[in-house]
């Protein structure tokens, strides 16, 4: 048998197996030191600081943990969000993370290493990531070999898609969401695979640990039964999937359970119906099944199965009906935002202003997964070629994922893995076909041939137990792509395993060999490079600090933020109530340490839209509102004079719109624009918009700065009409460096009774016109 | 004397034979007008002088001493004798007296038909001046006087436990009871529409502003009010002195002329062998400018569990902050009245139904705080806080004109109950408990019978 | 939801081979699991009648004691089909005692929840 390069001869076998295994676990770690090393820009870039809005709730909720306790933790009732209306925190969140969290703090500190809870939180990520590169390797290796889960937990640890949601400082449920995740399928394909029971529990217990963390969990509920459901169609019902799905679900649910916000909506809701329908039907199945190997009469089978399809479609019916009777809760809103894309921005506002919820624009696809968008279609094509349960798993889930993550920007997030999983395949059989030393020679190794022909087009039943039977081999050969340089008979087990079909049409020579590996690791290294370039420069900024570079190239550090929410913590009342946008309501909350109105947890929409119609409303009707809440500072963000584009103006339209939805009568959103239709601000604005709470606060002695030049607004490239808007029930109290935030105080009642609007024009010397007695004359001669 | 009830005390302790000090301080600032003379006004004076308060002279044009200084008023009381004065100081403008109120200084300003500066600074008060040059006049009753020279009777105060206390209309008992009619020059103000100011002294009904000093300007005033859309400035609507408190309860008395407090008017009777009433008048508009009379305040709030009623003597600090929805409250505020003959403050035993709100956004519950007779100035009321979480406000919000407002607002939060809050193991569930127990019991002697299976087969097999 | 007993308009004789057949070709064991499973269905029913009849309150008390009989019942009836002989070539990876003690360990982890769930 003659191979394309020369091979060591002398190796023993076990020396192969070491070697290999000891490659492997090196670049287990190897590839878990490059996925914390990728997602620590942030840290070295800016510092260790907690990013974005969402996270600083769950930084302050951990603190709370760290610092209470468990139980405290979970009655936590926070009287400080939604004024006056407060959150019932414990029963509202996804306490994984923070458990998590606190377990390390909790345990470092048992070991007296006295670690800071905010460097455990900025840096959970990054370590859960590690984590999720094993989770990665374990289930890839379940699907094909090992050199496909390294590949595969390589890709998973610097791909830019999961680094956006897991850089150092990004404390979300996200980070640790996808390790569970990909661990629960793990389990699922284990005990698909053995029908054990016991990775059946283990599923359910992690499935518990990412209900707990994530809500995202409502993923896994469908995925599962989705997979089981297709099996059963697929004729592939066995003992196994009634052992792995029954265990999974029994415990699963009831676990899932226990977290409050959860609560009974396993039972109640039309998303978790699936599962639970299909928990039916294999009850049904199983004991069809059981009652047949009894029973073997034609007649009997066929009443069977009509009896399945009758309980089937009763089933269905029943949980339809019981929707209608208000016992099952219809779909939400999110849920229905994935199916029709419009539908948020007609009837849910508030959840298509997130920019999160918007569609996925193509760039975005590339700039997150680059390579592995094209390797990812032919990963599930190679899933075809084989098609044993697991690798159903994986078709079902990218084409799911593929799904909504067209829909959703965020949701791309779950589609990553996946790719990753199949890309890993696809490169590993490219690999695993021109790194193979064994020349192609029609007419050796019939057996081989044999064996690997019944493993694709195995049917049904044997597809599994023909999987299981080359598991020797494969492992063996799995040693010998990772450790290229193997003994003779090893190359004979590498052609037995990786396919006979090579053999007749493979690869001949060496050079054929090094161009196609050339090529592939030259797109790898770009990936790599890709990843890094990507990591560093898009996905690593805090959002709380802002970078930009000065025209001599240094970089210069944007600290706004910061800056006002120290001045909010250090200049106001301990309980003065700051009104802004919700999207800061949680960093108001964490860094300024101020009851807010409104947040990022976004449940109240009235209250919200309450807000809105403030912030839209001229500052006559908006005063009343204010002072009904409590109101004692407002705070906008304005990007007009750095070009900040993600300010207040810019969402303005979206405030409209909520608010619009509550009182329709009130805020209009065509009244802000032109009558040319534009959204403008300069002189061209229409009156309504110029009035407007929001307009008047972002621009309040804007053109002041230019002096007697036009002033520009450097976002929206428009100049801004002098005289400047005058401010009469709020006094401007901050404005922040580069003007980012500004904070307003609200003036309390004229002391003597007056409208603050006289008054004010009294303060300014104004003369008033002379009254008159207002009583009329019978009156008066009483 | 004073000895009988505490309701007399009341009522007596504003009464103008032994005075003491004020609740907020004594160094009162006159600004007096060059034009008129201190001792023409020696009574009024030396009476606050023999009550304690130290006088201060200063012209209008005076630098010194100035009324605020950096930004604190250097007085606790001004008057303003300056009804006709034109140039001021530059330190004394509207807008710097009504900074003063915001510093919680009261004021006794003196006004004439003549426009000044106080007449622009009037209309702040919703107080609309009569047009200029044109001061009260009336006929009745008839006198040798001329008609600008008017005597006006001083109303009784209402009992303030009579149902009219609390009627919109009804005079705050500033004046002593039985006080005579006073005689009076100047101007009289219509009132605007503004819940913190509250007539004084009326003008008489039959009186009239014109400015015609004779009988001829009569018409013109109906012709006024009737054509040229002017407003009647006729009768008892209008008013002489004024009250006025601000929302942080500093306190402004207007009085639309200045003779009424001189020792002229003090002396001259009202009728045959009666002395006109102006010195007591005018000493108790004083003592209700200057914060004697009509003073109350929290001493302090507090609010528990109706189960578990606080320690004696545990003090407000400690309040708690958080109920759970659906707990029974206990709401307690003490209130007292400032006593100015004994210069002590004392539990106010007659409020007349004060209310309390258990406010989120809007009232959830709002509730009649009732004296409890055991201690003496203690309002209290209990109730059942809402089904309902969220920040509430204890809110006491009692406003009666001439008294000082007492407002306080206590923030509490009514929490959901604890997990461990809710009944549990209930009669209904007893079954469930049951069948779970009898699960668990099934599946410990499944397993051990199983086991024992497992056993014997062993056995068996390896017999 | 446990299964039911398919009703159909069957005649005499395949309900009595039926049982038959069962009782001639299940093994002891089989038979033991089978009496603990019609136990757990039988609890299951009640406590589900119950739940309909009279009250659900408290819901979670009812979700607690039904799931672990559902729990407990599936559970059981996977035990049941990996010591099954005639499943033998599906669970290769599972021997019965492995079999066994995944029962326990899952039915432990479920009794856990059940007790924390049902108060």
């Amino acid at each position: 048998m003659s191979t394309a390069y020369a091979l060591p001869k002398d190796l023993s076998r076990a020396t192969v197996v070491n070697t290999a295994s000891l490659i492997r676990i090196v670049a287990l770690s190897l590839i878990s030191g490059a996925a914390i090393a990728s997602r620590l820009f942030a840290v070295i870039n800016f510092e260790s600081i907690i990013h974005e809005f969402d996270p600083w709730f769950n930084y302050r909720a951990t603190r709370v943990l760290a610092s209470k306790g468990f139980y405290e933790f979970w009655n936590w009732f926070d009287p400080t969000a939604w004024y006056p209306l407060g959150r019932v925190v414990g029963g509202t969140i996804y306490p994984g993370l923070m458990a998590t969290s606190g377990v390390i703090y909790n345990v470092l500190h048992y070991f007296n290493l006295p670690v800071d809870i905010r460097n455990i939180c900025v840096l959970l990520a990054p370590g859960f990531s590690a984590l999720t590169a094993w989770a990665t390797y374990m289930f890839t290796k379940e699907l094909k070999d090992e050199s496909a889960g390294l590949l595969a937990a390589a890709f998973i640890g610097i791909v830019p898609g999961y680094i956006s949601r897991s850089v150092a400082g990004s404390y979300d449920n996200e980070a640790i969401a996808i390790f569970l995740l990909m661990f629960t399928f793990y389990l699922w394909i284990k005990a698909l695979k053995a029908g054990s029971a016991f990775f059946g529990t283990c599923a359910a217990v992690f499935y518990f640990y990412m209900v707990a963390a994530w809500g995202g969990y409502a993923f896994i509920t469908n995925m599962i039964p989705v997979h089981a459901m297709v099996l059963i169609l697929m004729g592939r019902y066995s003992s196994r999937l009634y052992v792995a799905y029954s265990s999974w679900y029994a415990v699963g649910t009831l676990s899932s359970m226990q977290v409050p916000f959860v609560g009974f909506q396993p039972v109640r809701t039309s998303e978790h119906m699936a599962a639970l329908g299909v928990f039916g039907l294999l009850q049904i199945i199983a004991f069809a099944q059981l009652v047949r190997s009894h029973v073997s009469s034609k007649q009997f089978n066929n009443l069977l199965f009509y009896g399945v399809i009758v309980l089937g479609v009763g089933g269905v019916g029943a949980v339809v009906g019981l929707t209608y009777a208000g016992w099952i809760a219809p779909w939400t809103g999110r849920f229905y935002s994935l199916w029709d894309t419009g539908y948020a921005k007609k009837y849910i506002p508030i959840i298509a202003s997130v920019s999160e919820h918007q569609p996925t624009a193509w760039p975005s696809f590339f700039m997150d997964l680059q390579l592995l968008v094209f390797l990812f279609p032919a990963g599930v094509v190679l899933c075809f070629k084989e098609l044993r349960d697991e690798h159903v798993f994986v078709i079902i889930y990218a084409i799911v994922a593929s799904y909504f993550a067209g829909v959703m920007v965020r949701l791309m997030l779950t589609l990553t893995p996946c790719v990753c999983v199949a890309s890993a395949i696809a490169l590993s059989t490219l690999m695993d076909t021109y790194i193979d030393p064994v020349q192609p020679e029609a007419d050796e190794d019939e057996t081989a041939q044999s064996d690997a022909g019944d493993s694709v087009s195995g049917s049904s039943a044997t597809g599994s137990i023909s999987g299981a039977a080359p598991k020797k081999a494969k492992k063996l050969a799995a040693a010998a792509v990772a450790a290229p340089p193997s003994a003779n008979p090893l190359a004979e087990l590498v052609g037995a395993a990786t396919g006979g079909p090579r053999m007749k049409k493979g690869v001949w020579g060496f050079d054929t060999r090094f161009t196609v590996l050339l090529h592939t690791f030259g797109m790898l290294a770009f990936f790599v490079m890709h990843c890094t370039y990507v990591t560093s420069s898009a996905y690593s900024s805090p959002s709380v600090v802002l970078a930009s570079t000065s025209p001599d190239g240094s970089p210069h550090i944007i600290d706004d933020f910061r800056e006002a929410y120290y001045w909010l913590r250090q200049n106001t009342k301990e309980d003065a109530v700051v009104m802004s946008w919700w999207d800061y309501g949680y960093q108001i909350a964490g860094m300024a340490d101020r009851p807010t109105l409104v947040d990022n947890n976004t449940w109240n929409n009235t209250h919200i839209a309450t807000v809105g119609k403030a912030m839209s409303s001229s500052e006559e009707v908006a005063y009343p509102i204010l002072r009904a809440h409590d109101v004692d500072y407002v705070l906008v963000i304005f990007g007009g004079l750095l070009g900040y584009s993600g300010d207040d103006i810019n969402k303005f339209l979206w405030m409209i719109r909520i608010a619009q939805g509550v009182w329709p009568e009130e805020v209009q959103e065509a009244n802000y624009f032109t009558p040319g239709g534009e959204y403008r601000v300069d002189e061209r604005a229409s009156k309504i918009m110029k009035e407007s709470l929001m307009y008047k606060m972002s621009y309040y002695r804007f053109t002041e700065l230019y002096g007697a030049n036009p002033a520009q607004d450097r976002v929206r490239q428009q100049t801004i009409p002098k005289p400047s808007p005058t401010l009469d029930y709020l006094d401007e109290a901050f404005t922040s460096e580069n003007w980012i935030v500004r904070i307003y105080q609200v003036k309390k009642e004229d002391h003597l009774g007056r409208d603050i609007k006289s008054a004010n024009a009294f303060e300014g010397g104004k003369k008033r016109k002379r009254g008159r007695p207002a009583v009329g004359r019978r009156r008066a001669m009483q | 004397m004073r000895s009988f009830s505490l309701l007399t005390a009341l009522v007596l302790g504003l009464s103008a034979f032994v005075r003491a000090k004020s609740s907020q301080g004594d160094d009162v600032l006159v600004i007096l007008d060059p034009k008129l003379n201190r001792d023409d006004y020696s009574l009024f004076f030396g009476g606050l002088e023999k009550d304690g308060y130290s006088l201060t002279f200063r012209a209008p044009k005076d630098v010194k001493p100035k009324i605020i200084k950096d930004d604190v008023p250097s007085f606790s009381h001004v008057i303003l004798f300056t009804p006709e004065t034109k140039g001021y100081a530059s330190d004394i403008t509207p807008q710097s007296l009504i900074h003063l109120l915001s510093l919680s200084t009261n004021l006794l300003i003196t006004s004439s038909p003549k426009q000044t500066l106080l007449t622009a600074l009037s209309s702040e008060f919703s107080l609309i001046p009569a047009p200029p040059s044109s001061p009260l006049l009336s006929h009745f009753p008839a006198r040798s006087d001329p008609p600008t020279l008017l005597p006006i009777p001083v109303p009784d105060p209402i009992d303030p436990k009579s149902e009219y206390a609390d009627h919109p209309l009804a005079i705050p008992p500033i004046c002593s009871p039985h006080t005579k009619a006073v005689w009076y020059e100047g101007t009289a103000w219509a009132l605007g529409n503004n819940p913190l100011l509250f007539p004084i002294l009326r003008a008489p009904k039959e009186s009239f502003v014109s400015d015609a000093s004779g009988d001829e300007g009569a018409e013109g005033v109906v012709d006024a009010a009737e054509k040229g859309g002017e407003g009647l400035w006729a009768g008892s609507s209008l008013a002489v002195a004024a009250g006025f408190q601000t929302r942080e309860g500093a306190r402004v008395v207007w009085v639309g002329g200045v003779e009424v407090f001189s020792d002229r008017l003090a002396a001259k009777e009202i009728a045959p062998g009666v002395p006109s009433g102006n010195t007591r008048f005018t000493r108790d508009i004083a003592a209700w400018a200057f914060q004697e009379s009509l003073v109350l305040r929290i001493s302090h709030i507090s609010h528990h569990l109706a189960s578990s009623p606080p320690l004696v003597g545990s003090n407000t600090t400690n309040l708690p902050t958080q109920y759970t929805t659906n707990d029974k409250l206990t709401y307690t505020a003490h209130i007292s009245i400032y006593n100015p003959s004994s210069s002590t403050w004392t539990p106010h035993v007659s409020l007349p139904s004060p209310q309390m709100a258990f406010t989120m956004l809007d009232p959830h519950i709002l509730t009649t705080l009732s004296h409890s007779p055991s201690h003496a100035g203690t309002y209290t009321t209990t109730f059942r806080a809402p089904d309902r979480h969220g920040v509430f406000k204890f809110v006491l919000d009692y406003r009666r004109k001439g008294w000082t407002w007492l407002k306080s607002e206590e923030k509490v939060a009514v929490v959901p109950p604890r997990h461990d809050g809710y009944p549990r193991f209930l009669s209904a569930a007893w079954p469930y408990y049951a069948g779970a127990v009898s699960t668990s019991v099934g599946f410990v002697l499944f397993v051990v019978v199983w086991l024992s299976g497992e056993g014997r087969e062993t056995r068996k097999k390896a017999e | 939801m446990p299964p039911k007993a398919p009703t159909r308009p069957a005649t005499r004789s395949p309900i009595t081979s039926l049982l038959k057949a069962y009782s001639e070709q299940t093994p002891d064991r089989l038979k033991f699991i089978d009496a603990f499973l019609v136990f757990l269905m039988l609890s299951g029913v009640a406590q589900f009648l119950y739940c309909i009849l009279v009250t659900n309150y408290p819901f979670n008390a009812f979700l607690a004691g039904f799931s672990s009989n559902v729990g407990q019942f599936v559970l059981t009836a996977s035990l049941r089909s990996q010591v099954n002989p005639q499943n033998r070539t599906e669970f290769k990876d599972v021997s019965p005692e492995r079999a066994f003690a995944d029962f326990a360990l899952g039915s432990i982890v479920l009794h856990f929840f059940v007790f924390n769930f049902l108060g």
